[in-house]
């Protein structure tokens, strides 16, 4: 007998003629179920996010580093603000509220002056994100090619 | 039920999310996706759609100035990751407000909302003459004088009748309300305003005013209204 693991409640239901479904085992950095609750179990579309994600990452985070480096406020926090729902979309639930408060900085302060320290984070924290998106993206890649 | 619609949507991931989402849904048609509020106009312009999915901050202008410029009002969904824009949705009279990321479950909570049938409604006021109408407030049906509103202003599903002596809100759009009483004294200044042209007491480059209180009147509405007026 072949048997079905739930995603939510780990209870088993003991399914006839069914096979097991595949399980893509996330980065621990990633929100499992939050992707879940989002894309279900459709890897593929999974591993497309990743794919876009990562295609327009450098471009918005290098109107970040503009931004600061220019000293226009402004711009920075609309970058900021642009950028930080990407990391809800990867499951990157901690990236997305950092990214929410340094937005919610941005907002508090008169100059990108006063916030050297907190972009040195987000910008750290963001170089660091691109490579566990770019890791995941390609564990998907490998696993939707994969039939079984 | 189909929609036309489009997204206006300046994060490909969100765009091709909300893409998918319709398309998953079967009642949406979806016309075109839009990086930015003056491509979006431009088509707007030129083609009509039941439906707009609109982000807030994009590159050049918000969709806020792009509500402010369009000749007419499709229903909204806004979409944003900042809550804070809540209040601004509420005063643009937008059907709902999905915080993204957000589910499939609640982009058809958002779907239901704006597939609400009129008919839900209208029966909220009654045009029962020429001189007045009846509208439902408080369990009772209440007779206004059309001479004794100064305008009716949209807080979202409701709206607010203000007279000189009272504010009544009722259970109503500004765009049903714009039907019924368009034969009357009264026209639709902006998405969230029907005035009583008889009520006002002057207009400036910013607005017009009422009884003290000024009223927006946006782009798409300011050569109606000046046709409308007595001017000498």
């Amino acid at each position: 007998m072949i048997v079905y693991i739930t995603k939510k409640s780990n209870i088993y239901f003991p399914m006839a003629n069914e096979t097991l479904p595949k399980q893509f085992i996330f980065n621990e950095k990633l929100d499992a179920d939050y992707l879940f609750s989002l894309y279900a179990d459709d890897y593929e579309y999974i591993e497309e996010v990743f794919f876009t994600t990562l295609q327009h990452f450098d471009q918005d985070f290098d109107s970040l580093k503009l931004a600061y480096e220019n000293e226009i406020l402004a711009d920075l926090r609309k970058a900021i603000h642009k950028i930080k729902p990407t990391f809800g979309f990867t499951g990157l639930l901690n990236t997305q509220q950092e990214c929410k408060e340094f937005e919610d900085k941005c907002a508090a302060v008169s100059s990108t002056q006063d916030l050297a320290n907190e972009f040195r984070q987000i910008r750290n924290i963001l170089i660091e994100v691109k490579c566990v998106i770019e890791s995941e993206h390609i564990r998907l890649k490998e696993f939707n090619s994969n039939p079984i | 039920m189909s929609l036309s619609c489009i997204i206006v949507e300046d994060l490909q991931v969100a765009a091709d999310y909300l893409n998918r989402c319709c398309e998953k849904s079967g009642q949406l048609n979806v016309q075109g996706l839009f990086a930015n509020v003056n491509d979006a106009l431009q088509y707007l312009n030129t083609t009509s759609v039941d439906l707009l999915f609109l982000d807030v901050e994009m590159p050049g202008a918000t969709g806020f100035d792009l509500l402010d410029q369009i000749a007419y009002t499709p229903k909204v969904i806004l979409t944003t990751s900042k809550p804070e824009y809540a209040y601004d949705a509420f005063e643009y009279n937008v059907s709902d407000f999905l915080k993204k990321p957000f589910t499939y479950q609640r982009f058809l909570d958002a779907l239901k909302k704006v597939s609400q049938p009129v008919s839900q409604t209208t029966d909220t006021v009654t045009e029962t003459g020429i001189d007045h109408i009846f509208i439902k407030s408080d369990g009772k049906l209440i007779r206004l004088n059309n001479s004794d509103i100064l305008y009716i202003e949209s807080m979202g599903d409701y709206v607010k009748f203000v007279t000189m002596e009272k504010k009544y809100v009722t259970h109503n759009t500004i765009k049903n309300l714009e039907e019924k009483v368009s034969k009357l004294d009264f026209m639709k200044v902006h998405r969230s305003y029907i005035i009583n042209i008889n009520k006002i007491s002057n207009i400036r480059e910013s607005g017009l005013y009422i009884n003290g209180t000024e009223i927006p009147i946006s782009k798409s509405h300011k050569q109606d209204v000046l046709k409308r007026l007595n001017i000498i």
